[in-house]
């Protein structure tokens, strides 16, 4: 479904993402994972098209989108969740799902009225047990409600293929299980591919079927979560060298 | 019968051949848009019967209300603009000074009259606006607003180096009137009905954009513009679109003013002032709502005539003051104020029923 290869990005000197192949199927769901500034985040921008890769190629059901706008990558079927959710503050819930359904319609489907996108928006919003919340400005909702309403968002763009960004960040383990089960409930009913950018190992390792593993940009280990708990590069990533003095 | 006319519990309904259309006329209900033009229409038409020996004369208030709505156009486009483009451009009166221009140099070398200078002048200015639209995408912020604010300050150079084309301050004479029925009165009073009709066709577009999903879409672009790219909303080309589109109103603006006075010295349009009174009809009429921009072009240009006539030298001193003072204590324009005193909210809700068993 999704092939990335040899990319790069650089920030001045750093190099955010080094060299990065990758290679997803349809239907998985994978894990990316790695201490803070490994270039996971990054890596997402570039796949959706936030940024613009400084080398490699990005190739998405056969199509390259390398040098493809965030917008024409979501019609082709891309979505993501951002890590801070970034939802305009004064619009309500309804309003923020609403724009996903109105911007996300493909070349050649029927144009929508504002009150039939809003109408399907409440479907997205009900999935997540937000039809409450629709009139209440997003400033003023809660982060367990941001980051479902992050979800509920990238869903109504009718994507073939989820990027979530760090959906339990700042989440207690009750929000963050719940969380967890809705992401793998999207999957099957959606019939999702999703990549999957955790910090919360706990969860993610029992979550997903396979787990790709960064640092300092570049991708240090690629199987399943027993293979990678094992991994010698990856224990030195997260826990760093033993050192006798 | 053509029309029927039937009265239900405080609403009028009428009977248009097959079509009907219903007002409220319940005074607390009195948001009707329709009340609020038939005054604005009507009472321009008691200006000519105004007692004489005041310090304002009726000539004085009709140009004075035609002003307003050369303004207003000019606001409105400026606030769609800031929507739709996230970006706010400091140079408004530069394509109103395009626009009277391309009217002024038209009647002048080929003659032509205001029916065949309008559409030349929307065309052009939107055309110039095209061409400088790729602006909104390459700068944003305090970039691209310095930008802006430099093209008319280029015109005015421009202006004053080709004084053979563009007759410095002096201007370019003998443009054909709006209107001329031999009567200055009646000349004045349709001047000012065609400016506002174009100010309510003007107003009526914008409405229906905003309320539509491109107006949905502006307003996203206007909060976030890289969340509402990365949600399908083609930024790049609605920012163009809506550019082009509003400099060609503005240059309308400009067509108004060439044809009313007959002359038209752009120097004389570039100053600061113009775009003050733009940038404030926006701001002061309730941030860059449509209907605020229109009363607060009204309330700008109607107390510097005012004021201009009872206290004249310290005229424009005392305006800015008030201004400021009002931009200080109302911030939320003059359209704020209003809506603030109306309870009531007439945005439809969608009434759905909660499934059973909702996950989370």
């Amino acid at each position: 479904m999704l092939r990335v290869s040899k990319l790069v990005k650089r920030f001045g000197a750093v190099i955010a993402v080094n060299n990065v192949s990758v290679k997803i199927t349809q239907g998985e769901i994978v894990g990316l994972i790695g201490p803070n500034g490994s270039g996971k985040t990054t890596l997402v921008n570039l796949v959706s098209g936030f940024y613009k890769p400084d080398g490699g190629r990005i190739i998405f059901e056969g199509v390259d989108v390398t040098k493809k706008g965030p917008d024409e990558r979501l019609k082709l079927g891309i979505a993501r969740t951002f890590q801070i959710p970034r939802l305009i503050s004064n619009m309500t819930a309804l309003q923020n799902v609403t724009y996903a359904v109105v911007g996300s319609r493909r070349f050649g489907e029927k144009k929508m009225t504002l009150m039939e996108a809003a109408a399907e928006a409440l479907y997205y919003l009900d999935i997540f047990g937000l039809l409450r919340k629709r009139d209440v400005l997003c400033r003023d909702l809660a982060l367990y409600e941001l980051r479902l309403l992050e979800l509920a968002r990238a869903l109504a763009t009718n994507p073939k293929f989820l990027m979530v960004d760090e959906a339990m960040a700042g989440l207690n383990p009750a929000e963050a299980d719940s969380v967890a089960k809705l992401v793998q409930r999207l999957r099957e009913e959606f019939k999702l591919t999703i990549v999957w950018v955790e910090h919360v190992l706990r969860v993610i390792m029992r979550s997903v079927e396979r787990v790709l593993v960064m640092n300092e940009g570049r991708l240090i280990a690629d199987g399943t979560p027993q293979e990678v708990t094992r991994d010698a590069r990856v224990v030195k990533a997260y826990m760093g060298e033993r050192v006798v003095v | 019968m053509v029309i029927r006319l039937e009265g239900r519990r405080g609403r009028l309904i009428i009977h248009l051949f097959k079509r009907r259309f219903e007002w409220t006329v319940e005074p607390r209900y009195w948001r009707n848009p329709l009340l609020a033009v038939a005054l604005w229409i009507g009472l321009p038409l008691l200006i000519p019967f105004m007692p004489r020996g005041l310090p304002i004369g009726p000539s004085t208030l009709i140009t004075s209300l035609f002003l307003a709505n050369v303004v207003a156009i000019s606001a409105m486009a400026h606030s769609l603009q800031t929507v739709g483009t996230g970006r706010l451009n400091f140079g408004p009166q530069f394509f109103i000074v395009i626009g009277g221009y391309v009217a002024a140099l038209l009647s002048k070398n080929y003659g032509l009259g205001p029916a065949l200078t309008f559409p030349a002048v929307f065309a052009f200015t939107a055309l110039l606006g095209l061409a400088l639209s790729p602006l909104t995408i390459i700068s944003g912020g305090l970039y691209f607003t310095l930008i802006t604010l430099l093209l008319p300050l280029i015109l005015a150079e421009l202006v004053f180096w080709r004084a053979d084309i563009f007759g410095a301050e002096t201007g370019i004479p003998g443009i054909p009137r709006l209107v001329s029925t031999g009567n200055i009165m009646r000349d004045y009073l349709l001047c000012f009905y065609l400016s506002l009709a174009i100010t309510l066709v003007l107003l009526i577009i914008i409405d229906k954009v905003l309320r539509s999903r491109w107006g949905f879409m502006l307003g996203v672009i206007n909060e976030d513009e890289e969340v509402a790219a990365s949600f399908g909303i083609q930024t790049k080309k609605i920012k163009v679109v809506v550019f082009t589109l509003t400099c060609g109103a503005m240059g309308i603006s400009g067509w108004l003013l060439a044809h009313y006075y007959g002359s038209f010295a752009g120097t004389m349009w570039l100053e600061p002032w113009l775009l003050v009174f733009i940038l404030l009809s926006s701001v002061l009429g309730g941030k860059a709502t449509i209907y605020g921009s229109v009363l607060g072009s009204y309330f700008i240009v109607l107390s510097r005539t005012i004021l201009r006539a009872y206290i004249k030298e310290t005229a424009l001193l005392v305006l800015y003051v008030v201004l400021l003072i009002a931009l200080y204590s109302m911030p939320e324009g003059l359209w704020g104020l209003y809506r603030k005193t109306k309870y009531r909210e007439y945005v439809p809700v969608i009434r759905v029923r909660r499934r059973v068993g909702e996950v989370a």
